[in-house]
């Protein structure tokens, strides 16, 4: 090769090396994995993702009545009982520690079931908008488990029945409808386990017990 | 001319530099390669919109997570400042307080582990689907199940913490954990007793899993042990519209 011939591979060479580092960089700097995302899934990931913000405006102007009630009680020179015991008690039923009633479905469940697919349906209930869950009678907290091959379930320690009802607090109309919709989670689980059958029922006022469960962690302590 | 003479060959400085960048070449070839996941790469035009729109709510997001930490920090200040001598906000402040760690609202650290899930590098074999090399949301529910059985106290699904209505959604090949769109690797940390990852290998359910999804489908699995692990604070919200405290529990501060 003469010299100007091999000036010209490596100029070549130089042009394709500087490409292949800026694709390689672009690649490895991550950008966002959203680029590799369908159109349909984006639509749905910015649906997921309104929906969500709405949720945590909400929870800001919430927040915000919040710090205003308990501004307004100190200017008062009185204590802010009251509010820090609306805040607890709120908290309390989110999370499962004390009893809750409302309006949702009650799920029917007969036959040989695996504990994986009655989580498949929990996952799907919060996913709906579930805001209180019961297996079996017993709240479902962080932490809560339906364990166990078919036939031989438990939750808590407790032993399930093989005719398991799950309760979920929350709209009956947007519960009933994403369970019971065509390829939703009801029909998948029937067309997985033909043996069983599920029951999709609409409540007008559900009583949920509150968790036996011992929420306070022994481990981790709060980062400061 | 006996056998051991050698001719010395001239080589030139632009064969050296030459060598040099062929190689580097070969490297970032197959660094491109071996970067390229199974997950399908689109660079059609007409998503682009959606993609910043995406980037765009993803950032309101983190503001308003920001926002609702700053203001529950806050209250938090306002509860303790209003205790003077009041016994009774003492204590209400105490639960609530307990109340906030145990619902995943407070940031946590302890020992405990760190799994990744990252999808299979490899083709999916020709008996096999496609689907199966990818992590689904199946497998962080899995191992997220399996955790809580091995005595986890808190876990976080890289920054979204698990909490009570914390839902594992895919769509397509994206996962979604309480409603925020997460980019793979998936890390779930964990914090519970110090021989966490010794009950969770001694989980049949859990060995099953590696089984399954890790040497039969080729899903990447890693862990890591770590005694100052951090699992964030649950940012969304804790309001309820439909449940409500039932008349038969007890009463805060009762």
């Amino acid at each position: 090769m003469g010299t100007r011939g091999g000036r010209l591979a490596l100029t070549a060479l130089a042009v394709l090396l500087g490409f292949l580092v800026v694709v390689q960089i672009r690649a490895q700097g991550g950008g966002s994995d959203l680029e590799n995302r369908t159109a349909q899934e984006l639509t749905l990931v910015v649906a997921n993702l309104n929906t969500r913000n709405d949720q945590l405006r909400a929870e800001v102007a919430l927040l915000q009545q919040e710090v205003a009630g308990h501004e307004a009680a100190q200017a008062r020179g009185g204590s802010s009982a009251g509010q820090i015991r609306a805040d607890l008690e709120r908290l309390r039923a989110w999370l499962g520690v004390s009893g809750v009633s409302g309006p949702g479905v009650r799920i029917t469940l007969r036959g040989p079931i695996p504990g994986t697919a009655i989580g498949d349906l929990l996952n799907e209930l919060r996913n709906a908008g579930a805001e209180a869950l019961s297996v079996g009678g017993v709240r479902v907290v962080p932490g809560t488990v339906v364990a166990g091959e078919p036939g031989a379930l438990s939750v808590e320690n407790t032993l399930l029945d093989p005719v398991l009802v799950i309760a979920a607090v929350g709209s009956p109309a947007t519960l009933t409808g994403t369970l019971t919709r065509a390829g939703g989670i009801v029909a998948q689980l029937e067309a997985t386990y033909p043996d069983i059958s599920v029951e999709v029922t609409p409540v007008d006022r559900l009583v949920l017990p509150p968790t036996e469960r011992a929420l306070t962690p022994q481990s981790a302590r709060p980062k400061l | 001319m006996t056998a051991g003479r050698r001719r010395s060959v001239p080589v030139s400085s632009w064969q050296v530099t030459g060598f040099v960048a062929l190689l580097v070449l070969g490297f970032l070839v197959a660094a491109q390669l071996a970067s390229q996941t199974p997950r399908v790469r689109y660079t059609t035009q007409e998503r682009q919109p959606l993609v910043e729109t995406a980037l765009g709510l993803q950032a309101q997001q983190e503001a308003l997570k920001d926002q609702i930490e700053a203001l529950r920090t806050e209250i938090a200040a306002l509860e303790r400042g209003a205790e003077g001598s009041d016994a009774l906000v003492r204590r209400l402040n105490a639960e609530v307080e307990a109340a906030r760690i145990a619902a995943g609202l407070t940031a946590l650290t302890g020992p405990g582990i760190v799994l990744q899930l990252e999808d299979s590098p490899d083709v999916a074999a020709p008996d096999t689907l496609a689907a199966d090399s990818l992590v689904t949301g199946e497998d962080l529910r899995t191992v997220v199940e399996e955790l809580w059985l091995a005595g986890a106290e808190a876990i976080s699904i890289n920054e979204e913490r698990v909490v009570g209505p914390t839902a594992v959604v895919d769509i397509g090949g994206s996962l979604l954990v309480n409603s925020a769109y997460l980019a793979p690797p998936y890390q779930i940390t964990a914090i519970g007793p110090t021989d966490l990852y010794e009950r969770l290998s001694q989980s049949t359910g859990f060995r099953d899993f590696v089984g399954v999804r890790a040497t039969r489908d080729g899903i990447r699995l890693s862990f890591a042990e770590g005694s100052d692990l951090v699992v964030p604070a649950y940012a969304g919200s804790v309001s309820l519209r439909y449940a409500m405290p039932d008349a038969a529990s007890p009463a805060p501060g009762d």
